[in-house]
């Protein structure tokens, strides 16, 4: 039975439920919006690694480095789209 | 009654009566001349339902040849009722849809299988490899491409054109402006055809980054290769933009959502923000597999190795980044800040310098070549300096503050022809002819095909130079006529004049295809260029396997130095070789796609769901399918040789 | 097919390697995908016309509630596959079933928050806002919809025909898939819920 459970992976999913009270703090606790934005990006960006690293084995091939540099462009391409449509909308409208 | 009036045409004209005459006989031809030679069986058999990606890269040709027939006529409509002032010839309308019509087809059913040809006729042969990473999948990519046409193509016999504009920008093309169906064809079509393109995308990273030949290292890949790993690696960042978008758009005009209106929190903005996200990476989809062909080409009759390949290959990694950084450059004048222009601004500025330097490339690369002038060369000739000229520009438009005065204008119409036209098209045309011979086994005629080329570029620069001028003097674009007191009559008339020669030279092309296949010598090897990359070191035409033995590689210019320095590519012996199987369920689901789209575009929606759960059930059948290929055992596979090399 | 024993199941043909490594690129599509929503969120997250806003119709319960199912069902996959990799063709099953009731427990919960937001006047067509909220929420789901079909094809095959190359593949891109959507998850109820609620 025990070797079902491989402590890696219970780990992560302690962690994982770590992260999501701690990012529930932004609700209960009163805090400043950049406070709070900088908690949910820190606690969500490190339990997305979490999920590739732990849950979906992103580097157990020798396709490594294609499979991770297709993520980061994916995540690069992704937040210029944001930041640069939040620019064009609230910031600089 | 009123279930059927839905289908009429809202805005009927005479020419749209004798093209669905037109469309409805030739129908009718085809059908009757397949039936009348027999030939249901052999087109079920080798062609709807084949795997084999370099009978799936000739159907796209086919499909892109066609569009462009399509869109040109749509090009000489436009500039027609241009040519003279208070012309009577189109009214508002139907001149919306024409030049709505002509964009789409142009850069989404033409230029794109175009490339997707190119995609899979050599990338495969190139590399190395026996076939793409997934067959199957890669004809369920051109089925839904080719559905996706289709239903955008019949738009303007049923239901009536969408008259929005290529960009199709809202509110225009909401429910409010535009009433007619048409602009539901615009959402739906082309988003089946997106689907298709995203999964070619995926496909060819995966064939690139895993089946090349034993010993080629990435930085040894062939220049187009790197150029198609880069444009695929676009497609598949870029094409879910387009879905969402897509989705969105088909959402507010069926389901009365309201991202895109007016009121209720609507932005309308927003569509021309997403459409650009996708639509700025989507013209260098476009252009850097034309760069990849000139880098072939280039170097193949300059006789030189290609200058620069690292420098090449970074810049295409540096445009891949940046071009999706710029898309705001589409709309300076939409009412955002100083501060996002000015970041857009010198992002488009910046992504002119990659493009620089592949420019010098080509150029260090004929410096001291034995340059050779072939028809393919030719174009790449003309397309150095006149694709400058559209680059320099691009660069003027780049410029946020001075696009106030450029903006919708006919400048801007001229410019993105300038890139387009001696970039992607020339480069289409060039890499057509320089492959030409490896399809099908016999050279076009070097003569015709080079007045194709002269005649091209003479029509080319009366037709879009004069619009610089008449935009800068203040003639906006998608405006369907001016007075005589504007003075763009006399520009406008050249215009047409030069639209008529760049008609008469894709005339002439298709006359060199009919000459070349009646006149053309058959026996001209494997390698009629003196060519330096695999593709050419199989047979011609190319067997079903490709390689009856895998090649090694050891260099860039693997065949060229293979015949230079007389080693070996073909080392081994010849094994069994395992091939994927023909499948009808590609076309089989494409076509049910197609009636889902219809009646997504009709508000039919029994139909719609009921077409839909088919395309789950194909789904669910392919998941339980068991489908393992089949191999060809080496006897069979001696004999081809044999055959191949005795037709020698 | 040629079969290298010296890896798992699931990497143990060349057509294997290829499915795994096509369905990276593939997420990276989905990435994409996901972040256009985002962007458009984030632009109508204030537009939400004579409609409610965020605050006024999101509620923690139901939310925390799709949170924690769908990290369960998260970690139970992550198991099911390193069952498989052990061979354990039962407990494998096992792990996936469970999961697709989690999935299924989750897709409960967002039904029963969608019809709670219809019901305070938030519909797919009140205003810019809740169009897009909707269709944030509907698309995610929509994906763990379609998953929960497809893990049960795959639940079929592997109970039909055994732990072989082909169904050990198969449920191997599946679980990228299913842990995929939780990464999603994690972003929409950060930035869309507890943003919101802020």
């Amino acid at each position: 039975m025990k070797e079902l459970f491989p402590i890696k992976q219970v780990m992560g999913f302690v962690f994982s439920l770590i992260l999501t009270a701690v990012a529930l703090l932004v609700y209960f606790l009163d805090m400043s919006f950049t406070a709070g934005i900088t908690i949910l990006l820190l606690t969500a960006f490190v339990q997305a690694g979490l999920q590739l690293v732990v849950f979906m084995h992103a580097g157990e091939t020798e396709d490594k480095g294609a499979i991770y540099s297709n993520v980061y462009f994916g995540i690069l391409v992704a937040l210029v789209t944001i930041f640069g449509t939040l620019l064009i909308f609230l910031w600089d409208m | 009654m009123d279930f059927f009036n839905r289908f009429a045409i809202p805005h009927p004209s005479f020419l749209i009566y004798a093209s669905m005459v037109a469309i409805g006989l030739t129908g009718i031809a085809v059908i009757l001349g397949i039936t009348y030679f027999k030939k249901w069986g052999y087109l079920w058999r080798e062609w709807l339902t084949t795997v084999d990606h370099k009978r799936i890269g000739i159907m796209y040709l086919i499909s892109a040849l066609l569009m462009l027939f399509r869109g040109g006529v749509d090009a000489i409509m436009l500039r027609a009722q241009l040519a003279i002032p208070d012309n009577k010839f189109l009214e508002s309308q139907h001149y919306n849809e024409v030049f709505t019509t002509h964009g789409v087809v142009m850069i989404l059913f033409m230029a794109m299988p175009f490339i997707m040809f190119f995609f899979n006729f050599v990338v495969p042969l190139q590399i190395g490899a026996r076939d793409v990473a997934f067959p199957r999948l890669n004809a369920i990519s051109f089925w839904l491409f080719f559905m996706g046409a289709m239903l955008f193509n019949i738009s303007f016999v049923i239901g009536g054109s969408p008259d929005a504009g290529w960009t199709s920008y809202f509110p225009l093309a909401g429910n409010d402006f535009s009433t007619s169906v048409g602009s539901n064809y615009y959402m739906i079509a082309i988003q089946i055809a997106g689907i298709g393109t995203l999964m070619t995308g995926i496909n060819f990273i995966t064939t690139i980054f895993k089946m090349r030949a034993p010993g080629m290292k990435l930085m040894q890949m062939p220049m187009f290769t790197w150029s198609a790993l880069i444009s695929n690696l676009i497609i598949v960042f870029a094409f879910p933009v387009l879905t969402v978008l897509l989705a969105m758009g088909t959402m507010d005009r069926l389901f009365d959502t309201k991202f895109f209106t007016i009121g209720d929190g609507g932005s309308d903005m927003l569509w021309a923000n997403l459409f650009w996200v996708w639509g700025h990476p989507e013209v260098y989809i476009l252009i850097l597999p034309a760069f990849g062909l000139f880098s072939e080409i280039i170097s193949t009759f300059a006789r030189r190795n290609l200058y620069g390949y690292k420098s090449m290959v970074a810049s295409m990694v540096v445009i891949s980044a940046f071009s999706f950084f710029v898309w705001a450059h589409h709309f300076f004048t939409m009412g955002q800040g100083a501060l996002a222009n000015s970041f857009f601004s010198i992002t488009t500025m910046a992504i002119a310098v990659p493009t620089g330097v592949k420019i010098f490339n080509w150029l260090f690369t004929l410096w001291k070549g034995k340059i050779e002038f072939t028809t393919p060369m030719l174009y790449a000739m003309h397309f150095l300096p006149l694709f400058t000229l559209g680059g320099v520009t691009g660069v003027m438009l780049a410029m946020s503050a001075a696009d106030y005065q450029y903006h919708n204008t006919m400048f801007l119409v001229a410019h993105f022809h300038n890139v387009i036209i001696p970039g992607v098209v020339y480069a289409m045309l060039a890499g057509l002819t320089y492959y030409w011979p490896k399809m099908f086994g016999f050279m076009l005629n070097e003569r015709i095909g080079k007045w194709t080329v002269w005649l091209m570029s003479t029509g080319f620069i009366l037709a879009f130079i004069p619009m610089y001028i008449t935009g800068l003097d203040g003639q906006a674009r998608r405006m369907y006529t001016y007075s005589e007191a504007t003075g763009f009559a006399p520009l406008n008339m050249v215009a047409f004049i030069g639209a008529g020669i760049m008609a008469i030279s894709f005339a002439l092309l298709v006359y060199n295809i009919y000459y070349s296949v009646r006149y053309s010598p058959r026996n001209i090897g494997n390698d009629p260029w003196n060519a330096r990359t695999l593709e050419w070191a199989t047979h011609t035409p190319v067997p079903e396997y490709n390689f009856a033995v895998m090649p090694q590689v050891k260099s860039t210019e693997a065949f060229w130095d293979a015949k230079k320095h007389g080693h070996e590519i073909f080392k081994g012996k010849i094994e069994k070789i395992h091939m994927p199987n023909s499948s009808g369920l590609p076309f089989i689901m494409s076509c049910i796609f197609f009636v889902f789209g219809f009646s997504m575009i009709f508000s039919i929606w029994p139909l719609a769901i009921i077409s839909l759960l088919g395309i789950l059930g194909c789904l669910v059948y392919r998941s339980f399918e068991k489908d393992h290929g089949h191999y060809i055992p080496v006897e069979e596979i001696e004999d081809t040789e044999t055959k191949l090399r005795g037709a020698k | 097919m040629k079969i290298d024993h010296s890896l798992p199941l699931e990497y143990s043909t060349e057509e294997n390697r290829l499915k795994i490594f096509g369905f990276w690129i593939f997420l990276g599509a989905e990435i994409m995908l996901f972040a256009t929503l985002f962007t458009s969120y984030f632009v109508y997250e204030h537009r939400s016309g004579n409609g409610p806003s965020g605050a006024e119709i999101f509620e923690l319960s139901p939310v925390l509630m799709e949170t924690i199912l769908l990290l369960a069902s998260s970690f139970t996959i992550g198991l099911g596959i390193h069952a498989m990799r052990l061979g354990k063709q039962k407990a494998m099953m096992a792990f996936f079933a469970v999961t697709l009731v989690l999935g299924l427990g989750f897709l409960g919960f967002e039904i029963f928050e969608f019809t709670t937001y219809i019901h305070e006047g938030a519909g797919i067509t009140t205003s810019g806002f809740t169009s897009m909220l909707l269709t944030t929420l509907g698309t995610h789901g929509l994906h763990v919809t379609f998953g929960f079909f497809w893990g049960l094809a795959i639940l079929l095959q592997v109970k039909k025909r055994g732990l072989t190359p082909e169904t050990a593949n198969k449920s191997f891109i599946f679980s990228l898939y299913w842990h995929f959507l939780d990464v999603v998850w994690i972003f929409i109820f950060s930035f869309i819920y507890l943003k919101g609620m802020m």
